[in-house]
C-alpha cells in the first residue's frame, strides 16, 4: 500500500509541475496527433474528481457515523484518486485547449479554474496526509468545491454557450415578416438552431463566428463564408453538400441536419446578396428569395413555431370569477386557451338588467370583447362600458343607444371596432369617436346617419372603415303567393282562411276561375264560407312591390254523404285504396303520391260505384276529385255517366259528360270535375261510371298508351 | 386434492402478504405513470371539451351554405373557353387520365366536350370570373374567397356527402358541426349549437340525409337540431294549453330528479344528454319565437333578401333565419339546397337553382357586413364535388347534361379570417385537372377548424381504442387562404 500511496503521489505531484510548466510555454506547443486524441478524454475524465469530490464531502460531513477510524482512510484514498483524476483532467484540458479555437476569456477562466482545482485538490490531499487542523482542512475543502462550480460552469458554458440552462425560460422577441429583415426572420432562427452552438464568441470552430454579423462577415481560419451572389461558390454552402461522412460536411456528422428548406433558404438568401438589412417586401417580386422564405414561413407555422399570439398586458382573470359570471343570459370566457383576454356575450333581451353589465366590473381589465346586440343598453350604460379600458370590439347592434352616450366610449383607448347599427345615433354623435387612435372600422347601417352624411366622415376620417347602408337596389320585386290555411276537405261550417307572409300585403280573390287583379277584384278581409267545391284564385298585391303570381287551388267543399257505397268495379290491384268507403270518408289524396290509401287507380277497365241515400235525395251536382300527372299518364276521366233511379236494379242513364282533356304536360294537381244535374234529378240510388283515357294523346311522349284516372273523392250536393 | 392447494395458497403469512401488496400497488402505481389513463373509470373522454379554442380564432361562427346535388363549377366561377372552343369533340385520353366514370355514363360510347351555355365575365379586383347566373354573387367578389381546386375521391352523392360533412366516406363518424359544438360549445345556452335548415330547388334533386348532421360516437347532445320548414320553425315550441312557465319548470325540476336517480344506477350518458336536451328545449322557449318572428325585419332587409325571405321553406328565408341564429350566438348554422344534380337539361334547370339561391346568398353576407359581424362569422358555399366537361346522354344543340366529376370542383368562403377577394388555385383549360394548389377535403376541414381557432390535431375524441378527428390522419391547414 505505502509503495502505491508513494508512486502516486510523485505521480501527482509531477503533473501538477508540468501543468506550471505547460502554462508558460503553451503558446510554442505543437501536439502531435496521439496527444490531441488524448486531449479529446477530457471531457470524459472530468466527471471523476467532481463525483470523488462530492463523496468525500459527505464522507466528511457523516464522519462521527462511520466505525472508529474508517473515515479517515476512505478519506485518504478518496483524496489520492480525486487529486489524481483532477490532475489528469486538467492535463487533458490543457491539450484540448490546444486544438479548437475557443474564445480567449471564456476558455482563460476555465483554465485558470481548472488548474486551480487541481492544485488545491493535491494541497488538500498533503494536508490530510500531514494531519495538519482539521478546521482549515474543512475549509479549504469547501473553498476547492465553490472552484469546482467555477470551473464546472465555464467548461459548460464553452461548451453550450451562455444562457443554456434557463433558455426554455426565456421565449425570444416574436419576429414577423414585416418587423424583421429577411436574415434575421428566415436565416437566422436557421443558424441559431443548427450552427451557433459551435460557431459563437465562446467557442468558434474553425475560427468562424457566426453569432455575431461583423465577426460572420469577417468568416474563419479558411475565409469568408459565402460569396455574394454566388451560393455555388460559397464555402458554407459547400459544406452543405459534401457528404455527410466528410470531415468538413456541415453540420457535422451526429448533430441535427438542416432540411432542404432551410438550406435552399440559405442559399436565396446568398444569391440575393447576403444582405442583413433588407426586409422582406423590399425585395423583387420575382426573387426566388421571396418564394423560398413564403414556404419557409408556411412550413415553419405548420411544424415548429407556435401561432403568433397577440400579448396582452394584463393579467388574467382568476378562473372562479370567470366562472362566477356565466348565466344562461351571458357568456362570459376566454378568448382561447391560457389567453387573459376575455369576450362578454348577453342574450334574451327580457333577461337583461342594468346590474347585467355591472356586474363584469369584476372583469374590467380583461374584457376585450363585449357583445351587446339587442339588449335593451342605453346611453347611460355606456358610461359603466367605458371603464372596461382594454375593450377592442364592440357590439351594439340595436340597442336603445342614441347617440348622446357615445362621448363616454371615447375613453376607450384600445377600442378597434364598433357597431352601431340599428340604433339611432346621429352623424355628429360619431364624432368623439371618430377620434379613437386604434379605431379602424364602424357600423353605421339602419342608424340615422344618412349616406351623404356617411361619406362626409369617410373622407373626414379616412383610416376609418364607415360601413352604412350596403344594399341599393331600386328594382321592384315580385311578392310571393298567397297561401290556403285550410287542409284536405272544408267541412261544413269550416271558413277559407288566406295568409301572406309579408305585413301589409293586400290580397286579391275570384270565385269564378276569372285571374284576380289588383285594381277590381274582391279584396280578401276576412275568412269566408264557400257551399260547393269552388276553384278558387288568389294573388298578393303590396305597394312599391310587382302583384305575386296567382294561387289557384281548387276547394273541396263537404257534401252530403250517401248511406251506403259500393264498388262495382275494382280498382287495379296496385292502387286499391280503402275501397268503396274511401270515396266518401273525406280524406284527400296528394297530389304526387298516388300510391297512397285514399287514391283509386283505374286502368283497364272504367271505374263504376253505386251510391244509396236510403230515400229520395234530390241532387244539384256531383263532384268527382281526380288526380292529374301528365308525366304518370294520369288523366282526367275521358267520359263520365251517371245513372239513377228508384230501383237499384234499374237505373237510367240521367247525365253523359265528356271532359276536355289536356292539350300538353301541366303541372301536377288534385282536380274537380263538376258535373251539374237536371233540376228534377231527384232519386235513391246513383250509379258514376268513368271511363279512363284510353289512349294518350297525339302529343303525350307515350302516345297511344293506355291513361290511368284516379280518384279519391266524391262529392254530392 | 384442489383442497389441500387452496388451502396451501391461505396460509400466506403477514410478511409475505404485505411483500406481495407492496409490490402490486407499486406496479399499478408505476402502470399510471406509464399509461395515463389506466386508472379512468373507462368512460370515452367527457362529451364537452373544456370549450376553450387552442389559438386564437378569427372566426366565432359558421354558416355553411351547402349547394346538395354538385352545382356545376363549369356554369358558375369557373370560365374555361376553351370547351366552348371545342364543343362536340371527344374528351382526350391525355386529360381523362382513366379517371373512373360513374354507372351513369360507364355505358357512354362518347365523351363529347361540352362549353357553358351561360356568358361569363370578371369582376371585382381579382378578376373572379363569374357567370351572368350569379349577378348578385358577382357583386360581393370581393368579400369572397374563390377556391377553385377543392377535390375529394368520391364520386357518387352519399358518399361524397358523408366526405364533406364529417371527413370520410364511410358514415358513423360525427358531422363537421358537431365537431364544431364538441370543441368549442354553443355561444347562447338558450340555443343549440348546431342548427340545420333544409330547402329544395326546381332541379333535379338528391336526398339529404339526417346522418350529415349525426353526432357520430359523439355525444348526441352534439346533433344538429333540424329546423322545419313550415311557418312554425320548432314544433311545440308553446306549452300546451292549460299549462303555464312555472308549470313546465316544476315538470322539468322533478323529471330530473327522476333523471337523477336513474343515472346512478345505470350510469347511461344518454341520461344525462336527454336532460340538457329538455333543458335547452325550456330555454330554446323563450329564445326561438324572437329569432322565427320574420315580421319585424325591416323592409330593406326584406328587398335585399328578396321577396321568398318570408316564406318558411324556401332558400331564401333559410339565410334570413342563419342569419338571426348566427347574430344569436348559434356556433354551426347548415343549410342544405337540393336541386343541383343536372345530370340532364342544364340549360333549364340551373337558371332556376341559380336564381332561388344567388340573391339571398349575396344579402346574406352584405347584411353580416352590415352589422358588422361578417370579419367573427365563416360563410362558405359549395356542393360535394363538381361537374364532368363532357356531356352526359345527348349532346342537343341547345341543352346537355354532366356527370359528376371528383377530381376539381369549386367552393367559395367569406368573412370569418379569411382572405377576401382572391380567387386560389387553378384548374387546366379543359376543366378536368387541377394545375395548381389543389385543396382536398380533409385540408379544407383543417382550415376550416384553423379559422375557428381549433389544431384540427389536437381536436379528438378516443374510440374503439383510438383517437379520431375530424381530418381523420390527412389534412393540412391551407394557410394561403388566411387574411
Amino acid at each position: 500500500m505505502n509503495t502505491i500511496n508513494r508512486v502516486v503521489f510523485n505521480v501527482i505531484f509531477c503533473i501538477q509541475i508540468l501543468l506550471v510548466f505547460l502554462v508558460f510555454v503553451e503558446e510554442r506547443i505543437q501536439l502531435p496527433a496521439w496527444l490531441q486524441v488524448v486531449g479529446r478524454l477530457h471531457p470524459l475524465v472530468l466527471h471523476l474528481p467532481i463525483g470523488f469530490l462530492i463523496f468525500l464531502a459527505i464522507v466528511a460531513i457523516l464522519q462521527r457515523q462511520f466505525i472508529g477510524d474508517s473515515a479517515r482512510h476512505i478519506l485518504h484514498i478518496g483524496l489520492l484518486v480525486t487529486s489524481l483524476s483532477a490532475s489528469v483532467a486538467a492535463l487533458f484540458g490543457f491539450f484540448l485547449s490546444l486544438q479548437d479555437d475557443y474564445g480567449r476569456d471564456a476558455l482563460m477562466l476555465h483554465k485558470m479554474s481548472g488548474v486551480v482545482v487541481s492544485w488545491f485538490c493535491y494541497a488538500l490531499l498533503l494536508w490530510h496526509h500531514n494531519q495538519g487542523k482539521m478546521k482549515l482542512f474543512y475549509g479549504f475543502g469547501a473553498l476547492t468545491l465553490v472552484t469546482l462550480i467555477v470551473a464546472g460552469h465555464t467548461g459548460a458554458v464553452l461548451t453550450h454557450g451562455q444562457n443554456f440552462v434557463l433558455a426554455p425560460m426565456f421565449s425570444p422577441p416574436v419576429l414577423t415578416v414585416d418587423n424583421a429583415s429577411v436574415y434575421e426572420f428566415a436565416v437566422q432562427p436557421i443558424l441559431d438552431r443548427k450552427c451557433f452552438s459551435c460557431h459563437n464568441e465562446t467557442r468558434a470552430k474553425g475560427g468562424l463566428v457566426m453569432s455575431s454579423v461583423d465577426k460572420f462577415k469577417e468568416g474563419g481560419k479558411h475565409g469568408k463564408a459565402w460569396v455574394e451572389g454566388k451560393p455555388e461558390e460559397s464555402r458554407m454552402i459547400k459544406a452543405f453538400y459534401l457528404p455527410l461522412s466528410h470531415d468538413e460536411h456541415m453540420p457535422p456528422d451526429g448533430k441535427p441536419q438542416l432540411t432542404p428548406v432551410e438550406v435552399s433558404t440559405i442559399e436565396a438568401w446568398i444569391k440575393s446578396g447576403a444582405d442583413f438589412e433588407k426586409k422582406l417586401n423590399q425585395f423583387a417580386d420575382g426573387d426566388s428569395l421571396k418564394f423560398i422564405v413564403a414556404a419557409f414561413v408556411a412550413s415553419r407555422a405548420d411544424a415548429e413555431a407556435p401561432i403568433v399570439e397577440k400579448q396582452y398586458n394584463f393579467n388574467p382573470a382568476s378562473f372562479d370569477v370567470v366562472a362566477e359570471l356565466n348565466t344562461p343570459f351571458r357568456s362570459v370566457f376566454p378568448l382561447y386557451q391560457n389567453s387573459p383576454a376575455i369576450q362578454a356575450d348577453f342574450f334574451l333581451k327580457d333577461n337583461f338588467q342594468a346590474k347585467s353589465l355591472e356586474e363584469l366590473k369584476s372583469v374590467a381589465n380583461q374584457l376585450v370583447v363585449l357583445n351587446l346586440s339587442k339588449m335593451p343598453v342605453t346611453d347611460k350604460d355606456l358610461e359603466v362600458i367605458s371603464s372596461f379600458r382594454n375593450v377592442e370590439i364592440l357590439n351594439l347592434n340595436f340597442t336603445r343607444v342614441q347617440g348622446s352616450g357615445l362621448s363616454h366610449l371615447a375613453r376607450l383607448e384600445n377600442l378597434q371596432s364598433l357597431s352601431l347599427a340599428g340604433t339611432s345615433v346621429k352623424s355628429n354623435d360619431l364624432e368623439a369617436i371618430l377620434k379613437l387612435p386604434k379605431l379602424r372600422e364602424i357600423f353605421i347601417w339602419n342608424s340615422q346617419v344618412t349616406d351623404e352624411q356617411r361619406d362626409a366622415l369617410a373622407k373626414k376620417y379616412p383610416e376609418v372603415e364607415i360601413i352604412g347602408n350596403l344594399f341599393s337596389d331600386s328594382k321592384v320585386l315580385t311578392l310571393g303567393k298567397p297561401r290556403l290555411e285550410n287542409d284536405g276537405v272544408i267541412r261544413k261550417g269550416e271558413l277559407i282562411t288566406l295568409k301572406h307572409s309579408m305585413p301589409g300585403v293586400t290580397i286579391r280573390i275570384s270565385k269564378d276561375s276569372s285571374d284576380p287583379d289588383s285594381v277590381s277584384s274582391e279584396v280578401y278581409k276576412e275568412p269566408f264560407a264557400i257551399n260547393e267545391s269552388t276553384v278558387l284564385k288568389a294573388r298578393a298585391c303590396k305597394d312599391g312591390w310587382y302583384c305575386s303570381d296567382i294561387l289557384e287551388v281548387t276547394c273541396f267543399v263537404e257534401g252530403i254523404a250517401p248511406a251506403q257505397v259500393e264498388l262495382l268495379s275494382p280498382a287495379d290491384p296496385q292502387y286499391p285504396g280503402k275501397g268503396a268507403p274511401g270515396l266518401t270518408d273525406l280524406q284527400k289524396g296528394f297530389a304526387d303520391i298516388f300510391k297512397e290509401p285514399s287514391w283509386l287507380g283505374y286502368r283497364s277497365q272504367p271505374f263504376s260505384a253505386a251510391f244509396d241515400f236510403e230515400t229520395r235525395m234530390s241532387l244539384k251536382e256531383i263532384v268527382i276529385s281526380y288526380g292529374k300527372n301528365i308525366g304518370g299518364f294520369i288523366f282526367p276521366p275521358d267520359e263520365v255517366e251517371i245513372w239513377a233511379g228508384d230501383d237499384k236494379k234499374n237505373l237510367k242513364l240521367v247525365k253523359k259528360v265528356k271532359s276536355k282533356l289536356p292539350t300538353g304536360y301541366t303541372p301536377n294537381g288534385v282536380e274537380a270535375l263538376p258535373i251539374a244535374l237536371d233540376a228534377n234529378t231527384s232519386y235513391q240510388y246513383y250509379r258514376i261510371v268513368a271511363k279512363p283515357v284510353a289512349k294518350l294523346p297525339e302529343w303525350h311522349d307515350k302516345k297511344g298508351e293506355k291513361g290511368w284516372f284516379f280518384v279519391d273523392e266524391i262529392f254530392f250536393y | 386434492m384442489e383442497n389441500e392447494f387452496l388451502k396451501n395458497r391461505f396460509h400466506v403469512t403477514r410478511r409475505h402478504f404485505l411483500g406481495k401488496m407492496s409490490l402490486g400497488l407499486g406496479s399499478v402505481a408505476l402502470g399510471s405513470l406509464l399509461i395515463p389513463d389506466l386508472l379512468k373509470s373507462g368512460e370515452d373522454g367527457v362529451p364537452q371539451l373544456t370549450g376553450l379554442p387552442h389559438f386564437a380564432p378569427k372566426a366565432k361562427r359558421v354558416i355553411y351554405l351547402f349547394q346538395n346535388g354538385a352545382p356545376s363549377q363549369l356554369e358558375s366561377f369557373d370560365y374555361k373557353p376553351l370547351l366552348n372552343k371545342m364543343t362536340g369533340e371527344e374528351l382526350p385520353a391525355s386529360i381523362r387520365m382513366g379517371q373512373r366514370l360513374t354507372g351513369m355514363t360507364s355505358g357512354q360510347a362518347k365523351f363529347p366536350l361540352v362549353g357553358s351555355h351561360f356568358s361569363f365575365k370578371q369582376y371585382g379586383q381579382s378578376g373572379a370570373w363569374v357567370s351572368e347566373l350569379f349577378p348578385h354573387t358577382a357583386k360581393i367578389v370581393d368579400e369572397i374567397c374563390f377556391i377553385k381546386t377543392m377535390h375529394t375521391e368520391a364520386i357518387n352523392h352519399d358518399p361524397a356527402l358523408t366526405f364533406m360533412q364529417s371527413g370520410a366516406q364511410q358514415g358513423n363518424r360525427p358531422s363537421m358541426g358537431s365537431w364544431v359544438s364538441y370543441g368549442l360549445g354553443s355561444e347562447n345556452k338558450n340555443l343549440p349549437a348546431f342548427c340545420v335548415l333544409l330547402s329544395r330547388g326546381r332541379g333535379n334533386g338528391q336526398g339529404v340525409y339526417s346522418k350529415l348532421w349525426s353526432n357520430g360516437f359523439l355525444d348526441s347532445v352534439h346533433q344538429g337540431v333540424q329546423f322545419s320548414s313550415s311557418e312554425e320553425r320548432v314544433l311545440y315550441l308553446q306549452d300546451p294549453a292549460g299549462r303555464d312557465r312555472e308549470g313546465t319548470r316544476k315538470m322539468l325540476d322533478h323529471l330530473a330528479q327522476l333523471n337523477a336517480i336513474n343515472y346512478k344506477e345505470f350510469g347511461d350518458p344518454e341520461i344525462e344528454t336527454k336532460v340538457q336536451q329538455y333543458e335547452m328545449a325550456y330555454r330554446m322557449q323563450t329564445a326561438v319565437p324572437e329569432l322565427s318572428d320574420l315580421t319585424h325585419e325591416p323592409d330593406n332587409i326584406i328587398k335585399m333578401y328578396g321577396a321568398d325571405c318570408l316564406s318558411p321553406g324556401t332558400y331564401a328565408s333559410n339565410c334570413l333565419l342563419a342569419r338571426k341564429l348566427s347574430e344569436s350566438g348559434v356556433r354551426f348554422v347548415q343549410l342544405y339546397h337540393q336541386g343541383w344534380d343536372q345530370h340532364d337539361n342544364m340549360v333549364g334547370d340551373m337558371p332556376l337553382q341559380a336564381q332561388d339561391v344567388d340573391r339571398a346568398t349575396a344579402a346574406l353576407i352584405m347584411d353580416l357586413k352590415q352589422r358588422g359581424l361578417l370579419e367573427e362569422t365563416l360563410v362558405i358555399w359549395g356542393g360535394e364535388f363538381g361537374r364532368t366537361n363532357y356531356c352526359q346522354g345527348n349532346l342537343r344543340k341547345n341543352n346537355y347534361g354532366r356527370d359528376h366529376h371528383p377530381r376539381n370542383y369549386t367552393i367559395w368562403m367569406a368573412g370569418g379570417g379569411v382572405r377576401p377577394g382572391i380567387v386560389y388555385g387553378q384548374t387546366d383549360d379543359f376543366g378536368y385537372n387541377i394545375v395548381k394548389d389543389p385543396v382536398h377535403v380533409n385540408d379544407f376541414h383543417a382550415t376550416i377548424l384553423h379559422l375557428l381557432g381549433l389544431n384540427h390535431e389536437q381536436l379528438t375524441f378516443k374510440h374503439l381504442g383510438r383517437r379520431y378527428r375530424l381530418t381523420d390522419v390527412a389534412g393540412k391547414v391551407v394557410h394561403d387562404l388566411l387574411a
